[in-house]
This record gives C-alpha cells, structure tokens and sequence, in this order.
C-alpha cells in the first residue's frame, strides 16, 4: 500500500519528497493544535488525525524498503506491448503479462463490486490496486490544490532561531548624543517669528476663496484672454520654403532669358522678384549670397514689429444658419404659369386694376388709350382714346358702381364703363353728371382744381395744375385720393364724388410724396414720402406713425387687408416690410429685385403678396399674417415670374392680384399684361 | 463576333400576331398568324393591316388604324409595351384594329366677324355657334350660314340647341354677356343662300351679371344658366307663359315692318350656392344639373328642391365640364390649367380625378364627351388646339391644330365631325372621325 502504487511513477516521487518537510512539521502543528488554519476540511479530518499519522509514519519507513517489483527502470510500457512479460523482477526473471479480461466481464465484474470505484489498474506492475481510504483522501486533496497531508499547515508561524537578547558586540559602541534630549532651539525661534508673524496678520491662512459678486453676463465666453488672463503665444508664420528655382543648378525653364530680365527693371519695386534664379556649373563656384544680412534683418523686422493676431473662425455650417423654410407645395395656391396675355396696347402698359368681381381688367398705357379686358378670354371689350399717357387707373372698389378713375396728364378722369344692370347704370349717370361747374367753392382751390364735364366720354375730368401720378379710391368708393408728386403743398388731394368736393391733406408732408393708400378696414390714410411712410388718421386729423424704410426712394406702397401691415417697395429694388404693430422700424428686408421695385401688391383673401420690378421680373411671396399677436408674420419667397421682355431699360410696371383667385396680372413695358394663374 | 450576332438576333426579334377587328366586311384581313418584328410602331402596324387589306382588295386604299391589345391603345414601340403590361411575347398575340379616330377631311372655315365664343352640334342637321359681335349663326354645312340670330347686345357667350326635331322648326338659347338669354325659333329645313335674319322669341331676363352658359333639359321645356352673379336660374322656354303673368308684348315697327312679337320671361328659381362666376352648366338627366364654378367647385344639383347634392372640389377654375362616358357618369372637366381632369362621382369619399390628361399647353376651353362612344372625348385649349381622347390612352388620339388662336369651344356634330371656334374668327369643322 504505498501511495506510488496510486499515481504514476514520477508523481509519487515528487510526493516522497514532500514527505520529509511534513513529517517535520507535524510536532509544530501538533504543538500549536489552535493555531491550525480553521480550514473546514482540516477540522473534519482532525478526528482522523491519529491513525493517519500512525498510516504515514508505517509508509515512511517502508518507503525506502520497497523496493519496486518491476525493475525495468524508467521505460515506456509501450516497447513492452507486443511482448509476454513487461518487465524484470529483482531476480531477472520476467515478469509475465496477467491474462486480461474482455471488457464486457470486466465492466459486469465492475458492476457487480460496489468497491470498483476505488480500484484502479496499475499498468506498471499489471495489476489492480484497492484504494485506501486515506489514499482518496490523499487524491481529493491533491486535485483541490492542497498539500496532501491533512496535517501540513502551510501558514505556520515564522520562528526566529536566532537569539538577540544581550549581544555582546553592537554595530556603534557610542553613548548617545545630548543634542538628542535637547530640544532644538533654531525651531523654536522659527515658531516665534511665525507666531509674531501671524498676530502681525502678515501670514494669512487660507480663506474662502470669494466669488465676484458681479460677473458680465453678455460678456464673450470664449474669448481666450479673460480664460487665460494672459497673452496666446502666436507662432510666427514660417518662412518660404526654397524651390526649384533656388537651387544652384535649376532646370532651363526658371532661368528667366535677358528680355525678362530687362522687364523687371520696367515693373515697380515691389512687383519686381526678389531673387532671379542662376545656373552654377558646380557648387564650388556658388558666391556668397549677398543679402544674407539684410534678409535675416528684415525677417527679425518682421518678427517683432508686425503684429500677429489669432483669426477666430467660426465653424458653424452654413446651411445651418438659413432659416427653415416650409416647402413650397404646402403653400399652395400660388401663381406660377402664365396662361394668358392681354394683346393690343401700342405702347408699355403702365398701370392695371382688376374689378373687384374679378370679370374684367382695366388697363392704361403710355399710347394714351385705356383698355378694358375680359380676364378669362383675354377679350378686348373697350377702348377710351384719352390723349395723354395714362399714368394710373383704379377701379371703383364697390362691386355696384362699375367706374374707372383715370389719370393721364394733369386730369383725373372718371369713366363709366357701362357695365351693371340698369338702376345701377342710372346711379352711375347721375353720379358722373355735373350740371354746372361748382365754382362755389369758398376756399382757394379752384384755382387749382375744377370738376369738369367730359362731353366726349360722358364722365367727369377733375383738371389738377400738375401732373397727376396716381389715383386712389376709399374703400367705399366715394373719396378718391390723387397724387401730384411735383408739388408740395398741395401733392395729396382727396376728392368727394358724390358732393363733388375737394380738399387737401391737412398735414404737413416732410419730403416728396411718392404713393398713397387707404388703410382696409378703417379711417387711417398712408402716405409714403421718398423716404418714409406716414400714417394719419383721417377722423382725428393727426399722425399716428412714421414708418422708417431706411430706404433711398421708396417707389411703392401696398396696404394687407388686414391692416396692420404694410410693404414699401424702393427704387434700389429693396422691398420692406413693415410690422406696424411691433415697431416703425422694417421686419423683415427683402432685397431681390436687382433693379426699381415698380409696384408691390397684397392678395386681398390668399396670404400672398408680390412686387414687379423694371428687371423683367415679379416675385410672388407668401405673406401670411397670423391673427394671434404673438406669432410674427410669415414671410416666404415662393416663385419668380418671367416672361416680359425690356423695353427701354423697363421691365413690369405694375401688377395687382386677381381679387378672388391666387393669380397675378403683370404689365409690362412690352406693351402686354400678362396672367400668371396657379 | 458575339455582339454581332447578338444584334442580328435583336433585329430580327419577331412577334407572332394574329389581327381581329370587330370592323365590317372591307376591313376585313385574313384571320392568320404572322410574325412581326417586335420594335413596330402604331404606323407600322397599319402598314402591314394597309398591306393585308391590299392583298386582298387590289383596289385598297390606306387607311390609318389604331391598335388594341388588351383593351389599351398602342402607343409606343410592341416591345415596350408588352414589356410594360407583362404581356408575354411567346404566345400568338391577339391585336384588335380599329379604324384610327382621327379627323381625315377639314372643311372651308366658315368666317365670322369676331371671336366664335360658343358651338353646339348636337343637331345633325346644323350648326349654331354664338360670335362676340353678338350674333348668333346657323349654319348648313362650312361655310353655308342660313340664318342669323339678331338681337343680343352684348357678345354671346353660349349657345345651345333645345330641340330640333320639332316639324322643321328648331328652338335655340343663346345667352349673352349683356345678362340676357334669348331663345328664338326657325324652320332649319329653310334654306336659302343668304342668310335670314330672325329675331328671338323670347326674352329671358333676370341675371345681375353676363351670363356664362346655358344648358337645356332634355325634354326642351326648360333650361338653365349660370352666371357671373354666382347663380344658376331655371327658365321655361315654352312660347305663352302658363302661370299667367304675361309681360306686356312689345309691338315694334322697324322699317315700316310689323315685326313679331317678343315676350319677356322671369326665371322659374335659382339655384344659389356657388361663390364666383358658373362657368359652365349641364343638365344631363330630367332631375339634375351640374355645374362648374370659378370657386373651384363641380356641383350637382337637384332640380326639384333646388339643393346641392354633392361637390367635387378641384383646386382649379373650372371652364367647363361635361358628364358622359361609361354609362353617363363621368365628369369632364377643364379649367384654369393645361389638364383634363375626369372624375368618377360613384367613387365614394375622393374628389381625385380618375383621369388625367395634360397634352394641352394653356386653359382648357371645352370638353365634351362623344354621344355614343364611351371612352371618346375632345378638348379644345387656348393654345390653339383640340384634342382627341380615348380613355384607354394617356396620349391624344389626334390633334386639330388648324386654329391660328385660342380655341374657345369645340363640339362633336354628327358623330363623326369636330367643330370648333376661336378667336381666329374662324369656324372650323374636322370630318371624317371613325368612332364605332
């Protein structure tokens, strides 16, 4: 029963040489029974202690008398596989093979012996070896990682065999120095001058740090001089590299020829190049180059004197920075094609006015003819030969009277256009029908202005002393307002039809008026001078606002129907618009036209507004005004209409949206009006 | 070597054909198998018909056909298409014929003195058309004009034929931007080389705005018209008024002539609804009439109780519609941009058009369905044309271009014939359409 039988031959060696050191330590452990490890294990097999040891001690005296049955040494078993025997006893003789059972009988004998688990076959001297008891022991420990003996105690206290007490040599025989038991008094003269230092206060401790109690709240965080508190080190830029042409021995193409040379001498100092490339046939007959000096000089010059700067640099995507705008599809319905033209003006078109029905079109050219359209055929229903260049015609805004106001020259003409029924067209005949000249009037105007009996288009001229530039009616179709921009005093008249009354703007205008308009919905009257637009109050005879374009010359103004917003077109094709509740100053600024803006105009129903401009274009925008104060209008650029053609050096001179369908008429100075439908 | 024998194969790829037709014994070809070569077109096509046909009748002399597969018209190269249905080219392919609906003969334009805003054929035996110089026209045949209808002082803007069968005597509406709407009476069997003047009979009066359109009940005692006042007024067009409350009858004497009497009549009721300007008005069935408005609205209305039925919004102005196709039920209609909407009101729920077309290059001015046919239509267009459809293509079957200006009305007349007018001044009839 020895535990080399157990395992293999090398393995049950290295556990002889183990054994020793337990059998030392077995007296220690047996001493210090207590301070054995705690081990649950250990503790269970302490019971078993004693015959262990006995089972040891029996195994460490045979050990070296066993000797092994089969000499063969440290062979493999393997050159005895073909052979009877597999090995040599002491006496020589071989050692024959037992006759193996088959497998089958071996595993039924195996399961009939309920000990054949502890059996195991030894190859070596081919037979069958019983565990012991303590033997599995033994293995169980061993495959934990454990020492095999339960007795060994790996953690055992260290014993000092050597002896300190009283040695006779120490390493220093000295008695020990006084100044050890004295204390130091260069210390303590440096407490006192702490001591005196701190009731002095010249020794602060630390305090809480304090927060500044005010701090710049818009102050640029990212400014690197407030984080830094001192001056960036700014690299200085590097000098050229040289090139090819600076080399001793550069190719034929950078030696420049005589006649270049001689044309430095031509061009201006500065232009002139710094170093002119040579060839050298060898580096020994390179010269010394002989502004050495004075390039260091000038790059130490520049070092110091120029000043260096960090260029900040954003990186913000540019993209990010446009404002979102709504895709165009969603705004639908907005003009964009244009379908139809209105043909048969001789010259440019200069002003249209749609009927408030939307049936007809009016229109007036510089050929001094009005012309009224059907809209959907583009039909030519009447033309008024007036003699003049028509400047502007506006269509009465009551959908009941059917009249045209007309300016061509001097004179306001108001046209019966013959449309309506009967009662309305006797209302009509009355109203245009002046019986005898008003001259009554008590205050100096008629001087300046007469209402007139036209006989030859049976219609009432109202004769100005100057040049009128635009008609206006009130939105009940009454008052109408004219423009005479050449004179100051009286630039803005505003006429009665029913009473035949005329009386002037009771306001001061500060500058030339350029356009005028009637606010939608109340008594408010906008008047647009070359460089602001005024808003009055007509029943309260005041000025309510003063709208600042910051523009050069404004050229046109348009009313929203709701009211409260305003746009101004300019000459330098610049179009304002004008939140009047938020302030006087513009929203929003839309400068897209590249030359005069000639009109802007509102949709009456549709969030849509346009302007024309002499550059052969219109632009139609998205203009919606929210009726929560809150929410700021919306202002989108939805298309660009082309399709008129120059003539001298005008493009479209006017338009104005259709009253009921998102479509815009443009009239050009190509002597055609143009319908742009959805 | 490879890729020339690989075009070989490409130009000689063939298709086995077999052409039918439901076309009368002349048209007739034999009723065999023939291969074809694959990238054919519709001409193509018809040259090999043209050629069968000549085979057979010496004397044949070419005639365009129009070609079905599947009940859908050829119109690009038989490769494609039958790639594009998924029609298998292995098989013998049935190819139905038909005679092409194109016009072959345009006759004499018949001159107007100004713009022609309105035609109506649907009386085999002539034409009436309405003329902004405010006259209405009735003509024979092109260029052969019988009477003159004088009376309006506004330009007529619509004209429609009540009935014509009536023993010789026909009865027309016209209306009129001056916000009346005429009727008048004449013998269309009367014929004479110059033209009769004929006053109407009758006066309708009762728009506050130029009237638009008119249509006409089928049973001819009624008609009605929309307008630019926004309403649709209901007319009686018999000569005595029945309730009783006669107009005075106006006698008058013109050139020391007695002329006829002409009475005044008010409209029966108005049907109010619409927004803007009634463009358009028909009255397709005895209880209900459709109209199309600028407010961008197809209305139908019941006659009896004066309600709206259903609305078909289309986001256009609308010009004009018609109702016809498949069991008259479709709707027709054009408007403020180049696309031919059709809509089908069974269809529960959606006002999207079932149909588009949009060859046109400006404002569809008319359309209108063929009387039998029920995938035929025509359109005319301010861009100077009038187009042929079929519903079983996407691409116009044939286009009139001999206007010189906008078209502004197009009708059918005899089946078989286009007329048309414009601002051209100019009445243009196109002959000789095959619709079977």
């Amino acid at each position: 029963m020895t535990p080399s039988l157990t395992m293999g031959h090398q393995e049950s060696q290295n556990l002889d040489n183990i054994n020793p050191l337990e059998t030392r330590d077995e007296d220690f452990v047996e001493r210090g029974e207590n301070d054995a490890l705690n081990d649950n294990n250990d503790q269970d097999e302490h019971s078993e202690r004693s015959q262990s040891q006995q089972a040891i001690d029996e195994s460490d005296s045979s050990e070296d008398e066993v000797a092994p049955r089969n000499t063969i040494g440290d062979v493999p078993l393997e050159w005895y596989k073909d052979e009877k025997h597999i090995g040599y006893d002491f006496a020589g003789r071989k050692i024959t093979k037992k006759e193996r059972r088959d497998k089958l009988d071996s595993f039924l004998a195996s399961a009939d012996d309920s000990k054949s688990w502890h059996k195991i076959y030894d190859e070596y001297n081919d037979e069958e070896v019983e565990l012991t008891k303590e033997e599995i022991k033994h293995i169980r420990r061993l495959l934990k990682g454990k020492a095999p003996h339960a007795e060994f105690d790996p953690y055992a206290p260290y014993v000092d065999w050597f002896k300190w007490d009283d040695a006779k040599h120490p390493l220093s025989n000295a008695p020990e120095p006084k100044r050890r038991f004295i204390p130091s008094k260069w210390e303590s003269k440096k407490v006192v001058e702490y001591v005196r230092a701190i009731r002095k206060g010249l020794i602060k401790f630390d305090q809480p740090k304090e927060e500044p109690r005010f701090y710049s709240l818009w102050g640029d965080d990212s400014s690197s001089a407030d984080i830094t508190k001192h001056l960036a080190y700014i690299p200085p830029p590097k000098p050229k590299l040289p090139g090819h042409e600076e080399s001793y021995n550069p190719s034929l193409e950078y030696i420049p020829t005589q006649e270049e040379i001689n044309s430095y001498q031509l061009m201006y100092e500065e232009d002139r190049p710094k170093f002119i490339p040579k060839r050298f046939t060898s580096f020994r007959s390179i010269p010394a180059y002989e502004n050495a000096v004075k390039d260091s000089f000038e790059r130490c010059l520049d070092l110091y004197l120029c000043p260096r700067v960090r260029k900040k640099r954003i990186n913000i995507d540019p993209e990010s920075l446009k404002p979102k705008l709504p895709n165009k599809k969603d705004l639908r319905p907005y003009p964009f094609a244009c379908y139809l033209e209105y043909k048969g003006h001789q010259s440019a078109v200069l002003s249209i006015s749609v009927e408030p029905s939307g049936q007809w079109i009016a229109s007036g050219s510089k050929d001094g003819t009005v012309r009224i359209w059907e809209v959907e055929s583009g039909r030519c229903l009447r033309v008024w030969e007036i003699g003049e260049a028509v400047q502007h015609v506006a269509w009465n805004p009551l959908p009941a009277r059917p009249i045209l106001a007309v300016s061509a020259g001097a004179d306001v003409l108001i046209l019966n256009t013959g449309f309506g029924n009967e009662e309305e067209q006797k209302e009509i005949k009355n109203l245009l029908h002046i019986g005898t000249p008003t001259s009554d009037d008590s205050d100096d105007m008629s001087s300046y202005l007469s209402w007139l009996q036209d006989e030859q288009h049976d219609c009432i001229r109202l004769r100005h002393y100057r040049t009128v530039s635009s008609v206006v009616w009130h939105r009940k179709g009454d008052y109408l307002s004219t423009l005479m921009p050449a004179d100051i005093l009286l630039a803005v008249l505003i006429h009665q039809l029913s009473k035949r009354l005329t009386q002037r703007l009771p306001f001061k205008l500060h500058g030339l008026p350029v356009s005028l308009a009637f606010h939608p919905t109340r008594s408010i009257f906008f008047v647009a001078t070359k460089k602001n637009v005024r808003v009055y109050d007509m029943l309260k005879q005041k000025l309510i606002k003063k709208l600042e374009t910051q523009l050069r010359e404004v050229s046109s103004i348009a009313v929203h129907p709701a009211g409260d917003n305003v746009i101004v077109g300019s000459k330098e094709g610049k179009l304002r618009w004008f939140d009047m509740d938020l302030s006087s100053k513009p929203y929003q600024n839309l400068d897209c036209h590249r030359k005069d803006i000639t009109n802007v105009a509102f949709h009456r129903s549709y969030p849509l507004f346009a302007s024309c401009s002499d550059d052969d274009t219109a632009y139609v925008f998205h203009g919606m005004v929210y009726a929560d104060l809150n929410e700021n209008p919306r202002i989108v650029p939805l298309e660009i209409l082309r399709g008129h053609t120059s003539s001298d050096g005008r493009g479209v001179l006017d338009c104005t949206f259709h009253p009921r369908q998102p479509w815009l008429f443009t009239a050009g100075a190509d002597s055609t009006i143009k319908l742009y439908c959805h | 070597m490879e890729i020339e024998s690989e075009t070989n194969e490409d130009n000689s790829k063939r298709i086995q054909v077999r052409f039918v037709t439901k076309l009368k014994a002349p048209y007739k070809v034999p009723n065999t198998a023939i291969a074809i070569p694959s990238h054919f077109h519709r001409l193509g096509l018809s040259s090999i018909v043209n050629k069968l046909l000549q085979a057979v009748n010496s004397e044949w002399k070419t005639e365009p056909f129009d070609f079905l597969i599947d009940g859908e018209l050829v119109r690009m190269p038989l490769e494609e298409f039958l790639l594009a249905k998924g029609i298998s080219a292995e098989k013998t392919l049935e190819i139905e014929y038909i005679r092409a609906v194109a016009p072959r003969k345009e006759a004499k334009p018949s001159p107007h003195d100004d713009w022609v805003s309105s035609v109506d054929g649907s009386s085999p035996s002539f034409i009436l058309t309405g003329c902004y110089d405010g006259l209405g026209r009735v003509w024979k045949q092109a260029g052969w004009c019988t009477h003159i209808l004088e009376g309006h002082s506004g330009a007529v803007s619509s004209v429609r034929i009540i009935n014509s069968e009536g023993a010789g005597s026909a009865t027309v509406v016209t209306a009129s931007k001056d916000r009346t709407l005429r009727l008048w009476k004449f013998d269309a069997e009367d014929s004479s080389d110059h033209p009769a003047k004929i006053r109407a009979f009758k006066i309708l009066r009762g728009h506050n705005a130029s009237v638009h359109s008119v249509a006409a009940k089928t049973s001819g005692d009624m008609i009605c018209s929309g307008s630019w006042d926004c309403t649709i007024n209901l007319w009686r067009t018999s000569d005595s008024d029945i309730d009783g409350d006669t107009v005075p009858i106006k006698k008058r004497k013109v050139n020391n002539k007695v002329e006829e009497p002409q009475s005044e009549g008010e409209a029966v009721s108005a049907l109010v609804g619409h927004t803007q300007c009634v463009s358009c008005v028909v009255w397709p069935q005895h209880e209900t009439i459709y109209s199309a408005s600028w407010d961008h609205s197809v209305r139908k209305w019941d006659v009896e109780t004066g309600k709206d039925l259903s609305d078909i919004f289309c986001g256009k102005v609308l010009n004009c519609i018609d109702i016809g196709g498949e069991g008259s039920t479709l709707i027709a209609g054009g408007g403020s941009d180049p696309i031919l909407r059709i809509w089908d009101p069974r269809k529960p729920g959606t006002s999207s058009p079932v149909f588009q077309f949009s060859s046109h290059g400006s404002w569809i001015s008319a359309c209108k369905w063929h009387n039998w046919s029920s995938v035929h239509l025509l359109s005319s267009s301010y861009d100077g044309k009038v187009m042929l459809w079929d519903l079983r293509t996407a691409f116009p079957l044939a286009i009139v271009d001999s206007h010189k200006d906008k078209v502004l009305c197009a009708d059918w007349w005899k089946g078989d014939c286009v007329v048309s007018g414009g601002v051209d001044a100019q009445l243009r009839i196109s002959s000789d359409i095959s619709i079977q």
